[in-house]
């Protein structure tokens, strides 16, 4: 009887041992890691002279917005923009970025079986995508580059603000509607950090903070999580899982459309058409209310295309509320009023139908 | 761990005996290589395995010849990814037959060799002899896992093989273009489908030893077979679904597409490190489960 028990044993202590494993790995990489304590003045003035100007590295991105999710089936060659848009919003994604100085960048997508490349070389910017097979070349006008260089390099000292300057600036300007703290030290990608805490002073938002990795040796920020009143895992959250203050390899900035894929050549947009253009007949604006965090965007009737608004997936998505029909996401409700106007903001339902009562 | 306990006796009951002096039992030798080398004559004589090879290859010639007679219909955006690149590059080939077999064909191979391993001996009544040598059940359940894992290498071998020669015969071969965007020559592609072959080898060692453990319980062959391969199928379906995010990483067919990302500019080498770790997670429990279920059986077959 006791023999057989023995020879059971293996069976029991492989998956204890694994689940220790488990179980343990995570403790120790977020193990409590103790930094010299800083104010959050002097974190901001240590992000701002970050000496950091090449690194490759690998982030990620996850997204819990509470919007309906779909089931990703398989790889699938072609999506449609709105499901990709969706998706973008909704899904996790794995990015690796590889900077060098201010001119010289790439930002890699991991899709599943597939890729989007953003490559900027200079004053030469390409886009691939490679389920499309699709490369769109963008030039930048020379101007962007320098400005880059200037801000990037200090190239003009006398008009820059010292760092510790800018830092109080930039404190003045949020103090007001928002508290500025240091929080606990963490550790992201392997790195220790210190997390910088921002929480709206107001109660009517659903922001319930956002914080910032700061890397402690380096001032680059390495994370940034907005957290969503009533929930517990971040809403958003953008961070390094792996990086590497390496210079990365020259070749990777350059780049050759493939043969057999499709090249676009595209000219810039003029440069005070930063916002989409308006289309003929002229929609009006849309008209922003409140300030800081319960800053409520109107949309008036008319701008939102009814095509939009008739559409069965966004009457499965929404609900009805008094006034007209809800989004909600966890970071952002929206207000389709039944006259059709659009509220939006990050604050609860009843400041939007405030604002679409007082309007 | 199975490597390390291979030369501990399987059955105290049976006198320990050095290895080089294990006595022959027929109808096969007992002793560790030889043992290995009449598992893998065994499997390679067998027509079933044959066939199953043969079906494999299949794949990517049916699709090089259906991609040649309607080049047009592979550019409409449909069909697995990969598929418009055939008409550029015969090499495609290889990986679109991998990206196809993957899901289905090769978990259904598999399957069949692994279920097979303890069952089939059981069932034709050979089991008994094989460990009436002192060689013991250790060294046999070795053995077996080492036999499928050699199918794997196979298998996938078969799959990347027979697409890049049908490739070169009916379409252009040239610089390959990555998922970055980014072309490399041929020959650096070639080495790159050798990576995208071991990385789907891998992935298969975690369902093998799921098959061998499945395989102890029964001698009934086909069963152990069928029920290897509803769980490849039902582990991917779970992978599918969002509700069970938590559980995805944890699933061993979740890094089975990854292979994608050796075709990428620089290689990302983190899914091929996780897939590793997560198989390696496989075997030693299920290998551990076979261990335990092997030596306390009754073999009366």
């Amino acid at each position: 009887m006791t023999r057989v028990w023995l020879r059971w044993l293996p069976a029991v202590v492989v998956p204890a041992v694994i689940a220790a494993g488990i179980v343990v790995a995570p403790l120790q990489a977020g193990a409590a890691v103790e930094l010299p304590a800083k104010t959050p003045e002097q974190v901001l003035a240590m992000v701002a002279q970050s000496p950091v100007r090449a690194f490759s590295g690998t982030v990620e991105q996850s997204s819990e917005l509470g919007l309906p999710q779909v089931p990703a089936i398989g790889p699938s060659s072609s999506q449609d923009a709105a499901s990709s848009a969706l998706e973008l919003l909704t899904g996790s994604h794995t990015a690796r970025v590889y900077v060098d100085g201010p001119s010289n960048a790439r930002i890699q997508v991991m899709d599943s079986l597939a890729e989007r490349d953003l490559i900027r070389h200079g004053n030469d910017v390409w886009f691939y995508d490679s389920s499309e097979r699709t490369a769109t070349h963008l030039t930048l006008p020379a101007r962007a580059t320098k400005g880059d260089a200037a801000s990037g390099e200090g190239a003009t000292p006398g008009a820059m603000q010292t760092p510790a300057q800018l830092a109080q600036r930039l404190l003045a300007a949020v103090e007001p509607s928002t508290r500025v703290t240091v929080g606990n030290d963490t550790s992201v990608a392997g790195r220790s950090a210190y997390d910088l805490v921002l929480t709206p002073r107001s109660s009517v938002t659903l922001v319930s903070s956002v914080s910032i990795a700061v890397d402690s040796k380096t001032g680059l920020p390495l994370s940034v999580e907005v957290r969503a009143r009533g929930q517990q895992n971040p809403a958003f959250r953008l961070a390094f899982s792996a990086l590497s203050l390496q210079k990365p390899s020259a070749d990777l900035f350059t780049f050759v459309p493939p043969p057999g894929a499709t090249v676009k050549r595209q000219a810039l947009p003029e440069h005070n058409a930063t916002s989409p253009a308006p289309k003929p007949g002229a929609v009006p604006k849309p008209a922003v209310s409140g300030s800081g965090w319960e800053t409520v965007i109107q949309v008036p009737a008319g701008a939102v295309p009814t095509n939009i608004l008739s559409s069965p997936l966004l009457a499965g998505a929404t609900k009805a509320v008094s006034g007209g029909r809800l989004l909600s996401a966890s970071l952002v409700n929206v207000l389709l009023t039944s006259d059709g106007r659009l509220f939006a903001g990050a604050v609860p339902l009843d400041r939007l139908q405030a604002a679409a009562a007082g309007q | 761990m199975m490597s390390g306990e291979a030369t501990v006796p399987g059955d105290a009951a049976v006198p320990v005996t050095a290895p080089g002096e294990a006595t022959e039992a027929p109808p096969r030798p007992a002793s560790g290589l030889a043992l290995m080398a009449s598992e893998l004559t065994v499997l390679y004589r067998r027509r079933r395995t044959w066939a199953m090879l043969a079906a494999l290859a299949a794949i990517p010639i049916l699709i090089a010849i259906a991609v040649r007679l309607r080049p047009t219909a592979a550019g409409s955006g449909r069909g697995p990814q990969f598929l418009n690149q055939i008409t550029d590059n015969g090499l495609f080939v290889a990986v679109t037959a991998l990206l196809v077999s993957i899901p289905l064909f090769l978990p259904l191979t598999i399957g069949v060799v692994a279920g097979d391993t303890i069952s089939g001996e059981a069932s034709h009544g050979t089991l008994k002899y094989l460990l009436v040598a002192p060689a013991g059940r250790v060294r046999l359940l070795v053995v077996k896992y080492v036999g499928t894992a050699v199918f794997c290498v196979t298998a996938t071998l078969t799959v990347v093989i027979a697409g890049a020669i049908i490739g070169a015969v009916l379409f252009p071969i040239g610089p390959v273009t990555l998922l970055s965007g980014d072309t490399i020559a041929v020959g650096d592609s070639l080495v790159r489908l050798l990576l995208i072959a071991g990385f789907v080898t891998v992935s298969l060692l975690g369902l093998s030893a799921i098959g061998l453990f499945i395989s102890t319980l029964t001698d009934v062959p086909v069963g152990a077979m069928a029920a290897t391969i509803v769980l490849s199928i039902a582990s991917q379906v779970l992978d599918t679904l969002p509700q069970l995010d938590w559980l995805h990483p944890w699933l061993f067919s979740h890094y089975w597409f990854g292979f994608a990302d050796l075709l990428r500019q620089p290689i990302s080498w983190t899914s091929f490190g996780d897939n590793a770790l997560l198989q390696a997670g496989y075997f030693a429990v299920f290998g551990a489960l076979a261990y335990g279920r092997f030596i306390t059986k009754d073999v009366l077959s």
